[in-house]
C-alpha cells in the first residue's frame, strides 16, 4: 500500500491559516501530503513552538488515536503506568529499539486493522507520528 | 594553531591532565588497527560504571549536538546509557592513533543517508583519514562497538533473555521470509524457538546496518539469512548442527539474485554471557576464496579512561551456526 495519498487531499497552502514560515516540513507528520475531511471533525490545528520561524503545523490525529498509541507503546516497553508518554514523546528516547519500533508497529496494525510498509517505519519518530499515519492509513482503507 | 596539531606536541602524560581528563587514572590505552581478516569488539557494562564524576567527565567530551540529543533522552538510565555510547564510540576511535594522539572530543561524525554513523575527516587538518569503520549497537545493559579496517560492519545485540510481545510466527510471517518462518515453525520447544528468533533479528540487523540502511531501506522479508554447512556443500536445516564450526552463516536475497551476497560475512556469538551479538563484514574477497574461513573477533571490555580487560575466550562465545 503506497504510503503517498492520491486523490482526495487537500494541499496544505490553501488551509486558511498562513504557511510562509513552516521551516521543518518534516514535522508535517512525516507524511508528502496531508488530507483533511471536509466534515471538518480534523481541522488543522496551528501551533507554534518556540523562535520565529518555526511553525509546526499538526493534522491532529484524534486524541483517543495518540491515546491508544501511547498505551500500545507502554505496553511494549514496559514503561511503569505513571510514565509521561505524549505525542511528541519520541520512541528512541523512551528506549525503543528497532525491534520494539518493529513490535509496536505490529501492534498498531492489529489494533487498528492497517498496513504499514517498513519504508513508513522511518517516518515514525514520535507517538504523533505513528497516530497520524495510522488515521491516514484508516482512511485510505475506507468504511 | 590547530588544536590537534598542538595536542600531539604535547607528551603523553600531559595529554592525560588535559583539562577532560584531569582526574582520570589513565590515559586511553592505544591499540593497533586490526587486521583486515579481523574484527574488533569494544564493549561497556553500564552497570559497572557508578562514579558520577566519571559520568561528569564522559559528559565534557560529546558535542554540543550530542549533549542535546541525550538531553531529550526521558530518564537516568537511558541517559547514561546514550551517553556511554557516544563516549565508547568516540574513546574507540581515538585508541587507534594513526596520526599521533587524537583528542576523542576532536572527532567529528556525520550520518548518512539512512542514518548510520561515520566518521567526517577533515584532511587538511588531520592528515589521511584512518581506515576505520565502525558500527555501534546497545540494549539496556550492554553497550559494544565493532571495528574493522577497510570493510564496512554492522552489529546488533539482544538480551539473551528478551522477552517477544508478539506471537513470533505471526511476527516473522509479518516481517521475515518463507524460508524463515518455516524453520522458526518447525522449532518445538517455545523457548529455543525465542532464542532462535533473538539470534535471526540480529543477524538480520547487523546486515542491514554493515549496507548502512536500516530495517526500513531494506525490509526483512527481502533477504533471508541461515546456517549453510560448507564442509558438506549442502543446505543444512538440521539445527542440532548449529555447534558445528563448519556452519556458515549466509545471506540470499530472495528473489534469487544472490551474486553479490558471497562477500558478506557473519559472526554470531554470545557476548559477557548476557547477549547474541551478531556482526556482520564484509570481505573483500581476497581472504581465502570460497573457502569458509571464520573471521576472528578480539572482544574487550573497557570502562573507557579507568580499564580495560580482555578475557580471551570467556568475554566473548562465537557460536558455530544459527
Amino acid at each position: 500500500m503506497a504510503s503517498a495519498a492520491a486523490g482526495a487531499s487537500i494541499c496544505m497552502k490553501s488551509a486558511s491559516c498562513s504557511l510562509k514560515q513552516a521551516q521543518a516540513p518534516s514535522r508535517i507528520s512525516g507524511l508528502r501530503s496531508v488530507s483533511l475531511p471536509i466534515s471538518g471533525k480534523n481541522f488543522p490545528s496551528l501551533r507554534s513552538s518556540k523562535g520565529p520561524f518555526r511553525l509546526q503545523v499538526c493534522c491532529a490525529a484524534k486524541p483517543e488515536t495518540v491515546s491508544k498509541v501511547c498505551d500500545i507503546v507502554k505496553k511494549q516497553l514496559a514503561l511503569p503506568d505513571d510514565t509521561e508518554v505524549t505525542g511528541e514523546s519520541k520512541f528512541a528516547a523512551l528506549g525503543a529499539d528497532s525491534l520494539d519500533t518493529v513490535e509496536i508497529v505490529m501492534g498498531l496494525e492489529e489494533e487498528f486493522k492497517i498496513s504499514v510498509e517498513e519504508e513508513s517505519a522511518q517516518s515514525i519518530l514520535t507517538v504523533q507520528d505513528a497516530a497520524d499515519l495510522i488515521e491516514k492509513l484508516i482512511e485510505k482503507k475506507g468504511p | 594553531m590547530n588544536p590537534l596539531l598542538r595536542s600531539a606536541m604535547i607528551p603523553m602524560n600531559t595529554l592525560c591532565f588535559q583539562r577532560n581528563f584531569a582526574a582520570c587514572s589513565r590515559a586511553l590505552v592505544p591499540v593497533q588497527l586490526p587486521s583486515r581478516s579481523e574484527t574488533h569488539l569494544w564493549y561497556v557494562v553500564p552497570d559497572e560504571v557508578k562514579s558520577a564524576s566519571l559520568l561528569g567527565q564522559y559528559s565534557k567530551i560529546l558535542s554540543p549536538c550530542e549533549k542535546e540529543y541525550i538531553s531529550c533522552v526521558r530518564g537516568e538510565r537511558l541517559k547514561k546509557t546514550a551517553l556511554l555510547a557516544r563516549v565508547l564510540v568516540r574513546t574507540t576511535i581515538a585508541r587507534y592513533q594513526t596520526n599521533g594522539q587524537v583528542d576523542p572530543s576532536s572527532l567529528k561524525f556525520r550520518k548518512n543517508i539512512h542514518g548510520k554513523p561515520e566518521l567526517e575527516w577533515d584532511e587538511n587538518d588531520h592528515g589521511s583519514p584512518p581506515p576505520i569503520h565502525f558500527n555501534i549497537s546497545h540494549t539496556a545493559s550492554l553497550i559494544a562497538c565493532g571495528v574493522t579496517v577497510n570493510s564496512p560492519i554492522g552489529i546488533d545485540l539482544e538480551e539473551k533473555d528478551r522477552k517477544i510481545k508478539n506471537n513470533i510466527v505471526s511476527f516473522a510471517r509479518r516481517y521475515f521470509t518463507a524460508h524463515e518462518v518455516e524453520m522458526l515453525s518447525s522449532i518445538p520447544d517455545p523457548e529455543t524457538q525465542r532464542q532462535h528468533f533473538i539470534k535471526l533479528w540480529t543477524l538480520k540487523e547487523a546486515y542491514v546496518k554493515a549496507l548502512g540502511k536500516g530495517f526500513s531501506a531494506l525490509p526483512f522479508s527481502t533477504f533471508t539469512i541461515r546456517s549453510r554447512n560448507s564442509s558438506r556443500n549442502c543446505q543444512s536445516r538440521d539445527l542440532s548442527d548449529s555447534s558445528s564450526s563448519d556452519a556458515e552463516i549466509v545471506v540470499e536475497s530472495v528473489d534469487g539474485s544472490s551474486s553479490l551476497m558471497n562477500s558478506w560475512q557473519f559472526t554470531l556469538l554470545e557476548l559477557a554471557g548476557t547477549h547474541f551479538a551478531a556482526i556482520c563484514v564484509e570481505s573483500d574477497g581476497s581472504i581465502g576464496g570460497r573457502v569458509f574461513t571464520p573471521r576472528k573477533v578480539t572482544a574487550r571490555k573497557t570502562i573507557p579512561f579507568v580499564e580495560d580487560e580482555f578475557h580471551p575466550g570467556t568475554d566473548a562465545v562465537v557460536l558455530g551456526g544459527l
